[in-house]
């Protein structure tokens, strides 16, 4: 037998046996590997035994300013952002109970975007730029608040979200199109880096606005971990259950919502993250959510870390946004586990 | 059950509201055109009159592309949705407008292309191809095709295309503002000679569906029954595949993104004519061409002298409704 | 004493980077300059992000647009990094003599911050329509100011003087573009008399649309300058109408059309032939007239400075029949 390693407290209980957490270590250095090479790399290699010496020591050596300002807060930003996604996007496949699912394509970044667009298009000349991310994650919010309330009909199922979910992405892209070809000022530039979605610019304002959003969501999911592996047993189960399906849906939803609204209101909308990660996870890990949930945070941290590293280096002196290598890193390999899990 | 006559008649009806809405699709715009000098164009042509000129060049052409696209769009969905017994299959749920798009990015951002026909053609191959690849992922797994994993299918291959298409934007920004409309989905600003190469196609695609109707009913009223009646299910099923991809990649090729009217008209009709394929597809492209006229008559008016792009209108439109089936589907599934 | 010694050093290390870019000259000119103006210490910049103190006269300058890349040249000072071009990538043909080894720092949308800062600039030109999120960045690596627009050469002019220490030149390049708008403007009557002031569009022609130009555009600004007017219905407040079918080509109608488009895309220069061989077009006033000008792209659209504001006055004079004064 597996030696078991129960972690709980009077809220959290997660079980997770030796080979989980031998897995969940596995990532964790990967993850570190990951960061340390992306902060090595740039317009100039740095040897990533003097970074690391640049991050330990206090005093600000040669590359300081390259390695603090420009390099760690946009990877810093890059794993929090794919991570909320990841987290997001497996929440959503859990309650929905398809593994297709994810925030890119049940609406939640497409409100984020036509809201995005409308700022750009019809506010930027106003309203400093500063303001987008609050537009981005307000479009998410009444998106998914719409979503919700169309889905509702004596409770919200499943199928419903999902679908009045799809109906809503087009709706929404064609508004989104709309601007972007009769919008009065110029914006389709920065309209289309946007949609592309790119953590470029990062700065450490944004992780102090971004990382409490996960330090509170986190945490919280995982504590509703238990009945987010109820739900995935579908409605006659958890009703026989008694979790109160409902009302946990909701707070699900929310929760999901909230995470990749605020991923989405600094990155733009990364696409494909949400779908992807949780699917790696579960090759790694059993599919119970107090473990899948570490395992997909670091798996779409890593992604789109890699993927904004791959776009500040591969064109130089381009910056690409990382949106498109996550596309193009994640798509194929989307395609090929869809293929394997089917047959 | 109804009657044959009750049916004639109706289509009847349908035609009769084709032409209405043909009729204003000509005459109006920024400029109105009285009907009496609409009938002189054609009878008396008059080289001189802006009204005529115009008529013959922008108006009539215009208004054909509408009709085909319409039809088109409209018949393919009705098609994919016997195919795949699945009430919100449509070439746009399907991936096909998001694969053609990306083509078309793909090919101009790597290569200089010369005309729109060439735009036609690429924009074809990558309709086709989403379409397959929809239709393949949605096939795969235990539970064989159900309408919510095509739909997820079409929706994932669709965001994959179009993330790949706003990359390229970003990377070629300029060279891509030219084609704003037609990612937009725009029958405006095609001439007859441009759209002329396709047409055939979509003549053809739209007469042979309509011999297909009875095969089709057989079909959906389930695979046994149709083997137990003698029919080769696997040829009808290809012969299906192939005129939606001819229809629906034709008309994307031809007029870019125009979402839902491949959906909506389908189920319009179905309400009309009944279920029975043979007086549905008819319907269906009465129907498809009339909306897509009348949509296109919309879009002249809201921001004049600027012009909604009609993928924009019909997205519009097609929303709730997709939400209503939508609503409707997940009731009957549950 | 001690600040004597630093400059001194500043500028001998300065004199060599300029030998070795072999612009010797212009080195010695930027050096007279400089220690005609030393009063001019230090100089505070009020600019759309705030307002920036810049010491001494900045020589490593880096433009994160193409207007603030133009107007560096045009005040003699050859930027250390530039941006890519929008068209004739990566740089616009009239500025590439100028700029032949210069760095290039991606795109202006999302230029390369740490290729920036590996080149240690002392001024950075950027602007707060493309670079408010970046601005913070910016100016950690070097005293940043932003222009509020892309286009407004005339700001961009003034602005990059002050910062750059080059007051006299800003003020020389504004005088002198004054003074050919006022020429202009006092010719074009005499020249045409009971016909000015002309009705004027500016049109551009993509692979699946053609465009109206109006007012608030770059061109637009200028040919307002100039004492054009514009025909009633086209309209205010906006920068640009895009116009999606043929019909609606008598709203371009207006005496004179300057028409500019990408002419080495031949998917534009065919729909160019199908609109303007259109029966319609032919109905126009400056198509019967033989009032239409096909114009310098870059110079009326893309370049956002005073240099291409200059080209494109030349062009104006020139289809007008006048001698430009310089």
């Amino acid at each position: 037998m597996d030696k078991l390693l129960t972690l709980r407290t009077s809220v959290v209980s997660i079980q997770l046996n030796s080979v989980t957490l031998k897995m969940l270590g596995t990532l964790l250095i990967g993850t570190l590997a990951i960061a340390l090479m992306s902060l090595s790399a740039g317009s100039q290699w740095l040897n990533p035994i003097e970074v690391v010496k640049e991050l330990l020591l206090s005093e600000p050596g040669q590359h300081a300013f390259v390695i603090e300002t420009l390099r760690l807060p946009r990877v810093v930003t890059g794993f929090l952002v794919g991570g909320a996604l990841a987290v997001s996007g497996l929440i959503l496949q859990s309650l929905v109970r398809n593994p297709l699912a994810s925030p890119d394509i049940i609406g939640i970044t497409s409100g984020a975007s036509a809201a995005a667009v409308f700022f750009l298009s019809y506010l930027a000349e106003t309203v400093s730029a500063l303001w987008l991310p609050f537009a981005a994650i307000l479009g998410a919010a009444l998106t998914s608040l719409i979503i919700y309330l169309l889905a509702w009909r004596q409770g919200v199922t499943p199928l419903r979200l999902i679908l009045i979910g799809i109906g809503l992405v087009a709706g929404l892209g064609a508004m989104t199109t709309f601007m972007i070809v009769l919008s009065p000022i110029a914006t389709s530039m920065m309209a289309y880096v946007w949609l592309t979605g790119s953590i470029y610019g990062s700065d450490w304002q944004d992780v102090t606005a971004l990382l409490p959003w996960l330090l509170v969501l986190l945490p919280l999911s995982l504590m509703l971990s238990r009945t987010i592996n109820v739900q995935e047993l579908g409605d006659p189960v958890t009703v026989g259950l008694g979790v109160q399906v409902q009302r946990t849906r909701f707070v699900l939803l929310a929760i999901s919502v909230a995470l990749a609204g605020s991923a989405v209101a600094y990155a733009g909308a990364i696409g494909f993250v949400g779908l992807i990660a949780p699917h790696i996870a579960r090759q790694l890990v059993p599919r119970s959510f107090g473990s899948l949930a570490p395992a997909s945070l670091l798996i779409g941290g890593c992604l789109v870390v890699v993927a904004d590293t791959i776009g500040r280096t591969a064109f130089l002196p381009l910056d690409v946004p990382a949106g498109v290598f996550v596309s193009a890193v994640g798509a194929p390999f989307f395609i090929y586990l869809l293929y394997r899990q089917h047959r | 059950m109804m009657s044959s006559s009750v049916r004639s008649f109706q289509l009847l009806i349908a035609i009769i509201m084709l032409v209405v809405a043909f009729v204003a699709s000509i005459v109006l715009g920024q400029t109105s055109i009285p009907l009496g000098t609409a009938f002189d164009a054609f009878t008396n042509y008059d080289a001189n009159s802006i009204d005529h000129i115009i008529l013959t060049t922008t108006r009539l052409s215009r208004a054909l592309t509408a009709m085909f696209v319409g039809a088109g769009l409209a018949v393919a969905g009705a098609l994919m949705q016997a195919m795949t017994r699945n009430p919100l299959a449509s070439p746009g749920i399907f991936g096909v407008n998001a694969g053609a798009l990306f083509a078309i990015v793909l090919c101009s951002t790597l290569f200089s292309i010369a005309s729109l026909q060439d735009y036609i053609w690429i924009a074809f191959a990558g309709a086709g191809f989403a379409g397959v690849l929809v239709y393949g992922l949605g096939t795969i797994g235990r539970d064989g095709v159900t309408p919510v994993k095509i739909v997820l299918a079409g929706a994932a291959i669709t965001a994959l295309f179009v993330s790949f298409t706003q990359g390229l934007l970003v990377i070629n920004q300029d060279g891509l503002d030219s084609i704003l409309f037609w990612l937009a989905g725009s029958v405006a600003g095609r001439s007859l000679e441009l759209v002329r190469p396709v047409l055939p196609f979509l003549f053809i695609a739209l007469v042979a569906s309509l011999f297909l109707g009875r095969h089709i009913n057989i079909l959906v009223s389930g695979e046994d029954v149709a083997k137990g009646l003698g029919q080769r299910t696997i040829l009808i099923r290809l012969l299906m595949g192939l005129l939606v991809v001819g229809l629906a990649g034709s008309a994307v090729a031809i007029a870019g993104n125009i979402a839902f009217v491949g959906l909506i008209v389908p189920h319009i009709a179905r309400a009309l004519f009944g279920t029975d394929h043979r007086w549905l597809l008819p319907g269906c492209m009465l129907l498809g061409a009339t909306l897509l006229l009348l949509a296109d008559i919309a879009a002249r008016f809201l921001i004049m002298p600027q012009e909604v792009p009609i993928g924009v209108m019909t997205a519009l439109l097609g929303t709730p409704f997709f939400i209503y089936l939508a609503r409707q589907t997940a009731v009957a599934q549950s | 004493m001690t600040l004597m010694m630093f400059r001194s050093q500043r500028y001998s290390d300065f004199s060599i980077s300029l030998q070795l870019s072999r612009k010797l000259l212009l080195g010695f000119l930027f050096m007279v300059t400089a220690i005609q103006e030393a009063s001019a210490e230090q100089r505070i910049v009020e600019h759309s992000m705030g307002s920036t103190k810049v010491s001494g006269t900045p020589v490593k300058v880096v433009t994160l647009f193409q207007g603030a890349t133009d107007t560096a040249v045009a005040l003699g000072v050859i930027p250390v990094g530039v941006v890519d071009s929008w068209v004739q990538q990566p740089t616009y043909k009239y500025l590439r003599k100028d700029l032949a080894d210069v760095p290039h720092v991606g795109l202006e949308s999302q230029p390369n911050l740490e290729v920036i800062a590996g080149l240690q600039p002392d001024l950075i030109v950027a602007s707060k329509r493309r670079h408010e999120k970046i601005y913070g960045h910016l100016s950690q690596i070097a005293p940043t100011i932003a222009l509020e627009t892309v286009f407004d050469f005339k700001d961009t002019v003034a602005m990059m003087g002050l910062a750059m220490n080059r007051q006299q030149q800003a003020n020389a390049l504004l005088q002198s573009w004054k003074n050919r708008v006022a020429d202009f403007q006092q010719r074009i009557p005499q020249k045409l008399g009971e016909q000015w002031p002309l009705e004027v569009a500016v049109l551009n022609f993509r692979a699946d649309h053609a465009r109206i130009y109006l007012k608030d555009s770059f061109a637009g600004s200028i040919l307002n300058d100039l004492g054009f007017i514009r025909p009633a219905n086209h309209p205010q407040g906006q920068w640009v109408v895009k116009l999606s079918t043929k019909e609606s080509i008598p709203t371009m109608n207006a005496d004179v059309f300057f028409v500019f488009m990408t002419e080495d895309d031949p998917a534009v220069k065919r729909n160019y032939l199908q609109w303007t061989n259109h029966p319609l077009w032919k109905s126009l006033d400056a198509a019967r007239n033989h009032q239409v000008f096909q114009v310098d792209e870059v110079a009326w659209n893309m370049s956002g400075g005073i240099m291409g504001a200059n080209q494109m006055l030349d062009q104006v004079y020139e289809h007008f029949g006048l001698n430009p004064v310089m």
